[in-house]
């Protein structure tokens, strides 16, 4: 019962993310703008459309975005919501999760390649070298969680403390921000990639997918805001976990973390160049480095 | 006696191979691998299931006792992995040499198969000698028959060039190797494995497990070693590539785990662990990085070799400094990983290197940029080097993502555990990035050389290769679906090997290392079921509607073209720039500049090379060519002065033994 929760909550999250990122945009605007539900309507209009494939290409094109949703979904059984239990939970799934997303990010490069657009290779590129920088950051965070909660599984390391110790609350928080920084490249947000550009040659994952249509589009949008409920979830875990921890609390919270803080920055800034994209992803590994210490420190009951 | 049957067994081989007809070569030495494979198979498996260590030979002498020759469950695996190599690598060996049989010599022939199947057995009595001598005897054995092997188009200037600084280089590993049994033998009157042990005991001998380091090191790749690596694999012929990557590097992988696993002084192996864990750091990323760089397929996937062994090196670091802190969960992971990575590495690396072989004798080159689509032309080739190729990137659900899960678990349970911290997450951080930038190396090379369109005419020109060769391939890659679905078996095979390395219980890697894998592999044929379930979904949705093809998408650029496709040398440009530090690049040509607005025909070619291959080649070359100039003055061409210098040599011994020196 409480699998079977755990996995429609996160669906709910990933439906609803998109739609507070559109409303709090327009919120900020000041313009009425999308329905709440407009991105759901627009893929499932999409999933309905028929497909041009490139000549180019070969069955691997057809093949990835099955293994992109694929991935997506698979690493999406492995995250709690706060006290749920999630379908996949064994020791080192935190491995799984990343690599399985891993797995996810080589099948669209290749499909990228597979065109033999230069664009979408050049997409493919940048996908490449930020996916590789940002590894860091994310096995170095799970690394701070399994230092103080003991455990190397999502399910067990949000578990383990629920008692108010302000350690714990520091770390705890330290990491649910970094995990919001990590979204921002993941799903290529603002400010390192914008989802709406119009020109080709500064966009990431967009540029990626050009010459994709129909059914694969849809399954590529879908996958990404699955993959943008993980890390929204983990974050959302890492914020409840130090206090009161509850599904009911960290699902708005996790749709609202993400969503209005895309929302926001998405409003507020302007796209970074692309040269400082490396910068700054390259900061968010070195901050998680920095949060795995001050972890470390806490653990030695240091006071700082 | 031993070294007379050996002596008696290789001149019957030679025979066998240089009388044979010359399609047959290729079968005796098939049958002669075969047969060696079969015959430490038997024991091996023996071994790794549960028997005691096998003594093959308990005392070999010749002149002097050189030791004993046994098979213990660390060679075990060893040479199961050389068992295994050496038969694909003969398999495959037919199809590639094919095209060369009528224009190499039939001695020249004769020469390779005899040295590859001198190879493997070298291979199999270095994992198998306890005795110094005996293992010297062999390891030097092994570095001349690669040399013959990697010699075999020595009409092209730059394989002899590779290969002589190959020769060179094992010489000076050697050295090391020499003076660390000699260290030994001078502590405890006797030069062997089991002897070391009583030599580390005796005190901080700490020297001694450097020299072996820096020896075993020049082998396995250890930064800052591993020039030969990049230079020696793209001239050797590919199957050469394959097991030499695959394999013979592994043993001195294999050197370093049985010189510390002689190690009991807490201390001592604290500090081996700190030094073997920075060289592991160190080697992978260098070698990563130097692999997303590089434009030719084989220097790429020699980088790639050191990265691995670099990440083997990061798990054994971690598992040695655990057991000094008394770790033995974390021990056990770890040491687990580093075997499963040498055993998986074998795999996918020889399978890359037949890949490129395959590519290679199709199209004659190994330049990255000169390929694209060879997809439609080798679906064959592309299958199977795509699966290793996620294996290599370490990802579900092949075996690469099996043993670097394995060393990540350990680290992470040493940091959830607080033993070790630091060097844990060092070690994480290391292996996250290393596995992101494998990843773009790994997605270069693929995406540049089997996808997109055909960037040079020889690639329409080319088709499938043989079925044999394919059936080499199909071992390897069996190998490796089946170790990444079922982890939890395959981990038997290093079961017995860790339980005597980190005094686990084998209990305990039943409950935990194979638990964890078993929904490991839940997990892995999971994503196959789900990934399968989508595309058979998409593809019932599709059957209903207009499914159409087109052009690429231009982006609204009215005459895109197939030269304007991303290159894997812009793949890896951002890259790059961000470690224009490390390599030097050289350029031919010139790049189209930025005033250009109608640019006329440019020609442009750079290379990265690696900083340190200058570092460490260049001043030595310098020095030993102004050492050969000094002593050329002494050849002077004339009898009596020749005969002049052989008196002085007696004089010179005489005196000296006048004066008891010598």
């Amino acid at each position: 019962m409480g699998i079977l929760l755990n996995t429609i909550l996160m669906i709910v999250v990933a439906i609803a993310i998109p739609g507070v990122i559109n409303r709090t945009r327009a919120l900020l605007a000041g313009r009425k703008g999308l329905p709440f539900m407009q991105h759901v309507r627009n893929v499932s209009l999409l999933l309905r459309k028929g497909t041009v494939y490139s000549t180019t290409t070969t069955a691997l094109f057809r093949i990835a975005p099955a293994v992109y949703l694929g991935a997506a979904i698979v690493a999406m059984l492995m995250i709690p919501v706060a006290d749920l239990y999630p379908l996949i939970s064994f020791e080192g799934d935190v491995i799984c999760f990343a690599y399985t997303l891993a797995l996810a990010r080589v099948a669209i490069i290749l499909a990228a390649m597979d065109t033999g657009s230069s664009f979408e290779g050049m997409g493919a590129a940048r996908e490449a070298l930020y996916g590789a920088l940002i590894e860091p950051a994310l096995m170095i965070g799970f690394a701070t969680l399994a230092m103080f909660c003991g455990y190397t599984s999502f399910a067990d390391i949000f578990e383990s403390e629920q008692s108010l110790n302000l350690h714990l609350t520091i770390v705890m928080v330290l990491t649910a921000y970094l995990f919001v920084k990590i979204t921002f490249v993941e799903s290529g947000r603002v400010p390192v990639d914008d989802p709406r550009t119009h020109l080709e040659l500064t966009m990431i994952h967009e540029v990626m997918c050009l010459d994709y249509s129909g059914i694969d589009m849809g399954m590529i949008h879908i996958a990404g805001w699955i993959k943008t409920a993980c890390f929204s979830m983990i974050a959302a875990n890492a914020v409840v976990a130090t206090g009161c921890f509850h599904w009911w609390l960290a699902v708005p919270l996790a749709i609202l973390l993400t969503g209005v803080s895309v929302g926001v920055v998405e409003s507020t800034q302007a796209r970074n160049k692309l040269v400082r994209n490396t910068t700054f992803i390259v900061t968010i590994s070195a901050l998680a480095a920095l949060i795995f210490f001050i972890g470390y420190l806490l653990q030695l009951d240091i006071n700082i | 006696m031993f070294y007379l049957y050996l002596l008696i067994a290789l001149a019957l081989l030679v025979a066998a191979i240089f009388l044979s007809p010359l399609r047959a070569k290729v079968w005796v030495s098939f049958a002669a691998i075969a047969a060696a494979a079969l015959a430490v198979a038997v024991p091996s498996i023996a071994t790794l299931a549960g028997g005691d260590a096998i003594q093959v030979a308990s005392s070999i002498r010749s002149v002097v006792d050189t030791g004993a020759l046994a098979i213990d469950s660390l060679s075990a695996i060893f040479l199961l992995i050389i068992g295994v190599a050496g038969i694909a690598t003969a398999l495959y060996s037919r199809g590639y040499l094919a095209h060369y049989l009528n224009k190499k010599s039939s001695a020249h022939i004769s020469l390779h198969y005899t040295a590859l199947v001198l190879l493997v057995v070298s291979m199999m009595l270095v994992v198998m000698a306890d005795g110094g001598f005996l293992f010297l005897f062999a390891w030097e054995l092994m570095t001349i028959a690669s040399f013959i092997l990697i010699l075999f188009d020595a009409e092209r200037p730059e394989v002899l060039r590779a290969a002589l600084a190959y020769l060179v280089m094992m010489h000076v590993g050697f050295i090391f190797l020499v003076a660390g049994f000699v260290g030994a033998e001078a502590a405890t009157g006797s030069a062997s494995f089991s002897a070391l042990g009583r030599c580390f005991a005796e005190g901080t001998n700490t020297g001694i497990f450097i020299l072996f380091l820096l020896g075993f090191g020049m082998k396995a790749g250890l930064f800052p070693m591993h020039v030969w690596l990049p230079e020696a694999h793209p001239a050797a012929p590919s199957h050469v590539s394959a097991i030499m990557s695959g394999v013979m590097i592994k043993t001195g992988v294999y050197g370093v785990i049985r010189v510390v696993s002689q190690m009991t002084a807490v201390e001592q192996i604290h500090t081996a662990g700190v030094v073997i864990l920075t060289a592991g750091i160190v080697t992978g990323l260098w070698g990563v990085i130097l692999a997303a760089v590089q434009n030719d397929v084989k220097r790429l996937l020699a980088y790639s070799s050191i990265e691995n062994v670099g990440v083997i090196f990061i798990g054994l670091g971690i598992a040695t400094l655990s057991m000094a802190a008394g770790h033995t969960g974390v021990a056990m992971l770890a040491m687990c990983g580093a075997l499963m990575h040498t055993i998986n590495h074998s795999l996918f690396k020889s399978l890359l290197f037949f890949g490129a072989g395959n590519i290679y004798s199709q199209m004659h080159t190994t330049l990255l940029d000169r390929f694209g689509g060879v997809a439609k032309y080798m679906p064959v080739t592309a299958i199977l080097f795509l699966l290793a190729t996620v294996a290599i990137c370490a990802l579900p659900p092949m075996n690469g993502f099996v043993s670097e899960f394995l060393i990540y678990l350990g680290m992470l349970d040493s940091v959830r555990d607080g033993v070790n911290t630091l060097y844990a997450a060092g070690g994480i951080l290391a292996l996250a990035l290393i596995g992101g930038i494998a990843v773009l190396a790994f997605t270069k090379l693929y995406g540049t050389l089997f996808l997109g369109s055909p960037r040079d005419h020889h690639v329409a020109e080319s088709e499938e290769v043989d079925s044999l060769r394919i059936a080499a391939m199909g071992i390897p890659a069996a190998g490796m679906i089946m170790i990444g679905l079922f982890p939890q078996y395959a981990i038997r095979i290093v079961e017995r090997t860790v339980c005597a390395l980190t005094d686990a219980e084998a209990i305990f890697i039943d409950y935990y290392a194979a638990s964890a894998l078993s929904r490991l592999s839940l997990t892995a044929l999971l994503i196959l079921i789900v990934i399968t379930l989508l595309y058979v979904i998409k593809s019932r949705a599709q059957g209903s509607r207009t499914v159409e093809k087109g052009p690429t998408w231009g982006c609204g650029f009215t005459s895109p073209n197939i030269r304007m496709q991303y290159t894997g040398e812009s793949f890896a440009e951002g890259l790059e720039s961000i470690a224009t530090s490390l390599t030097q690049n050289t350029v031919e040509g010139r790049a189209v500049g930025k005033s250009e607005i109608f640019p006329s025909t440019h020609n442009y070619n750079v290379r990265h090379k690696d900083k340190i291959d200058r570092l460490l080649a260049e001043w030595w070359v310098e020095l030993l060519r102004i050492i050969n100039k000094r002593i050329m003055k002494l050849r002077t061409g004339k009898i009596n002065h020749y005969i002049l210098f052989a008196l002085l040599f007696l004089v010179a011994i005489f005196v000296l033994s006048l004066l008891n020196l010598i």
